[in-house]
């Protein structure tokens, strides 16, 4: 159904310095779909990601969010319906725990306190951490920090969440607690586009599987095909490397 | 009468004195204050045309380059020659105006340490450059800030004492009326003078650092 359609990116383009990064790059996501954007590094994913909230602004291509085309003149409005979760977490280091999930929505939205207040709470209580709102970030484990920046981005009532790379900055351990928050939002109906090389969340939590490769989108589809039945070479081989070394 | 007696009698006016130094530096500092933050928010987010920035790396340069003592005659002596100033105004414009340029690099550099990351995650929420600037950076740059601005408080207290140059009638000039009416004693009431300008830095200071250890944030890094 067309109106259920979040997301459209409409053949992307960027260069870096006469470098193409990104080589005309079209998907599209609907609601409540979790997409998982994989490939090597330099591929061009994090670049992509970033050119959706013009964090990178693309130099050719377009971009809608539920219909809306995304332009330098709106982008803060669209930036603020659009939630993003760093590989390096980001939290605002001078602000406790519910100020960071706090100040966007006060700020940015024009909540009143107590609503921002106990909608932050909410969302703490939602990834595991209700008990650390008086924390400062300094004083969090960096699995920790994640989730609270995930809390900070849910808290804006976004329409799609990206993730870019998510657990990278994290060891194993501290993995999985973000990615459980991750396939609990993706079971929930959220939105989401994911860059990652958690392979068992891409396996289990998303419903489509783009790799790419040098700036292009090589083959994409469902877990199940692009694990047991990919039709690339380079996809297989890909996917053979992460499985034996991740 | 004795040195002491004098000294006793005069106090008074070493007080007036060392009030005059406090006011010559509290508008000094504040004319630096706003001038450094204007300079420093324009070099940093302003437009890059060389039209807005060069002649900011120019005032900066000279103000930085040039002896205070050099700026006083040139402000007094110069200006006076066009509009009435007196000398207390010819010594806080031309203080206030070097402690900008002084101050401008201060908070630009603390803005700077600032990670690039926080800005980002700013902007991909929705803030706009002045909201982030105001809510997420400037809170972050003024805890790095206040550890080097102590610095530049404690060397405008110093140099309040240069004024005197110029007519001024601060502290060390008080100082010298004193010497005058007491021949031979002048390392005891210089010792006075200097007690007082340690007391008045020392004060400072504390009230300095009691507010940067207020604001600090728990693993704050530094």
């Amino acid at each position: 159904m067309a109106n259920d359609l979040i997301l459209d990116v409409q053949d992307v383009r960027k260069a870096y310095d006469g470098l193409e990064v990104l080589k005309g790059i079209s998907f599209s996501l609907c609601k409540g779909e979790t997409k998982v954007l994989i490939g090597p590094s330099g591929s061009g994913k994090s670049t992509l990601l970033r050119c959706i909230n013009y964090l990178t602004v693309p130099d050719a291509g377009r971009i809608y969010l539920n219909g809306e085309e995304v332009l330098d003149t709106n982008i803060d409005a669209i930036r603020a319906r659009i939630g993003f979760v760093f590989q390096d977490f980001n939290l605002f280091s001078h602000l406790t725990v519910l100020d960071n999930v706090r100040i966007c929505q006060i700020k940015v939205n024009g909540k009143r306190k107590d609503a921002a207040t106990e909608r932050a709470h909410q969302e703490l209580e939602r990834v595991g951490l209700a008990d650390k709102a008086g924390a400062y970030p300094a004083e969090l484990s960096g699995g920790q920090q994640q989730r609270v920046s995930i809390a900070r981005a849910l808290a804006m009532d976004p329409e799609v969440l990206l993730f870019d790379e998510p657990t990278s900055a994290l060891d194993p351990e501290l993995t999985g607690e973000v990615v459980r928050v991750m396939q609990q939002l993706a079971t929930e109906g959220m939105t989401m586009v994911v860059v990652t090389h958690e392979m068992s969340f891409a396996r289990q939590a998303a419903d489509e599987i783009i790799f790419m490769e040098n700036g292009y989108i090589v083959e994409q589809g469902s877990p199940e095909i692009m694990f047991t039945d990919s039709r690339q070479e380079r996809t297989r081989a890909f996917l053979n490397v992460i499985a034996e070394h991740g | 009468m004795d040195i002491y007696d004098v000294l006793l009698r005069d106090f008074p006016f070493l007080l007036k004195g060392l009030g005059v130094a406090i006011v010559l530096l509290a508008a000094l500092l504040s004319i630096g204050f706003v001038l450094g933050m204007a300079i420093c928010l324009t070099q940093l987010y302003g437009p890059k045309s060389r039209f807005v920035q060069w002649p900011l790396v120019i005032y900066e340069r000279i103000f930085r380059g040039v002896p205070i003592i050099i700026m006083l005659f040139i402000f007094f002596y110069g200006i006076s020659g066009v509009v009435d100033i007196s000398a207390f105004g010819a010594a806080i414009l031309a203080m206030g105006l070097r402690s900008g340029a002084y101050q401008s690099q201060i908070f630009r550099s603390a803005f700077q340490s600032v990670p690039a990351g926080q800005m980002m995650a700013a902007r991909a929420m929705g803030m706009s450059k002045m909201s982030a600037i105001r809510n997420i950076i400037f809170p972050q740059a003024a805890r790095h800030a206040i550890g080097p601005w102590t610095n530049e408080f404690s060397s405008e207290i110093k140099e309040t004492s240069l004024a005197y140059v110029i007519g001024v009638v601060e502290l060390t000039r008080q100082a010298h009326y004193i010497i005058t009416s007491t021949q031979g004693n002048i390392l005891t009431v210089f010792a006075v003078v200097a007690l007082l300008y340690f007391i008045l830095n020392r004060t400072g200071n504390s009230l300095l650092y009691a507010f940067e250890r207020k604001l600090a944030v728990p693993g704050f890094e530094k």
